[in-house]
């Protein structure tokens, strides 16, 4: 799990955005998302997911305001902006570039076993 | 619970500074970590490892911190102690004019009143002086967390010029005694010559404001 969580580390930046472009979001929510898709294997520590919002927000790819919660406490929500969202467009594209590279170098190695 | 969890985020951003981008994280991360927590309970685990897993879920924040420590410096807190501290120096401003023409009145007005007037206007004048240091301390306390160094430096400048004040003032008071005593034998108007002590109080709050004055301007 640790190891996995390292792999992913570089990408939780690009995971955000990507996790934005389905809507306006806040921290926790985003994190339970990212659970939900990952069957509860993965999930960004509150220190990471801080970390990077602060810094996509310095870079200009999100916005923030404060949400109208009907109960309870008031919540920051993140918003994908113009540049975020051609980031988002730019990081998986090398995303993919990448998948195939480490693939042909990693996984076809194995068939020689 | 939330206490607890309030507690622990407490201790954890211990070391970062105390600016409004702090407080609206660590805000937000509370806020989050009660979310989990009941979202644990309504799993069905216990109080204690809810707990325990909402509180693990934080991670290292030392990244965070420095980078908190970082834009600490330019940030609106610090504006709004800027702030502050201009509101302290038109208080102190103010206060200064008072003493200055605190003795018109007894120009202007004959007796009883005059002096009355010049006692209100002392009064208030020094009610203000009070008034603003104690505002402006606080602020320099919020200050000093978050530059630590540079509040070390400004101390041992801070002892030269206290010493420097202490003599100042002795001075004005040996010298306030002198006059007293000269110009009451010389003129023989006992009854009013007493008001060059309160011209030494002003003057010493003077001094003391011009002092508070250079040593903001060198911070």
């Amino acid at each position: 799990m640790s190891i996995t969580a390292d792999l992913i580390r570089g990408h939780t930046e690009t995971i955000i955005l990507a996790q934005l472009l389905e809507q306006d979001s806040y921290g926790y929510k985003i994190n339970k998302a990212i659970q939900a898709k990952t069957d509860h294997k993965y999930e960004l520590k509150e220190a990471t997911l801080y970390t990077a919002f602060k810094r996509l927000e310095e870079s200009g790819c999100i916005s923030s305001y404060w949400g109208d919660e009907n109960s309870g406490a008031r919540r920051r929500y993140y918003a994908i902006t113009p540049h975020g969202r051609r980031e988002y467009l730019i990081r998986s594209e090398e995303w993919n570039t990448a998948k195939v590279l480490i693939d042909r170098l990693i996984t076809d190695g194995g068939s020689q076993i | 619970m939330n206490e607890k969890l309030r507690e622990h985020i407490d201790m954890l951003f211990e070391e970062a500074p105390l600016t409004r981008k702090t407080v609206e994280i660590k805000e937000e991360i509370l806020q989050n970590l009660i979310e989990k927590y009941e979202d644990l309970l309504a799993q069905g685990k216990t109080p204690e490892a809810a707990y325990n897993i909402a509180a693990a879920s934080v991670g290292d924040i030392s990244e965070l911190v420095d980078e908190l420590k970082r834009s600490g410096a330019h940030d609106g807190y610090s504006e709004s102690l800027y702030q502050k501290r201009q509101h302290t120096s038109l208080l102190r401003s103010i206060a200064v004019a008072m003493y200055i023409c605190c003795i018109v009145p007894t120009i202007v007005f004959d007796g009883r009143l005059g002096a009355a007037l010049m006692f209100i206007m002392i009064a208030a004048a020094t009610g203000l002086m009070i008034y603003s240091r104690q505002n402006g301390s606080g602020g320099k306390r919020a200050d000093t967390g978050v530059m630590v160094d540079d509040f070390k430096q400004w101390r041992s400048q801070n002892n030269d010029r206290m010493q420097l004040l202490k003599s100042i003032k002795t001075a004005v008071w040996t010298l306030t005694v002198v006059l007293y005593i000269m110009i009451s034998f010389w003129t023989s108007a006992w009854g009013i010559t007493w008001v060059i002590f309160l011209i030494a109080v002003a003057a010493t709050n003077i001094i003391e404001a011009v002092f508070d004055y250079k040593k903001e301007e060198g911070q």
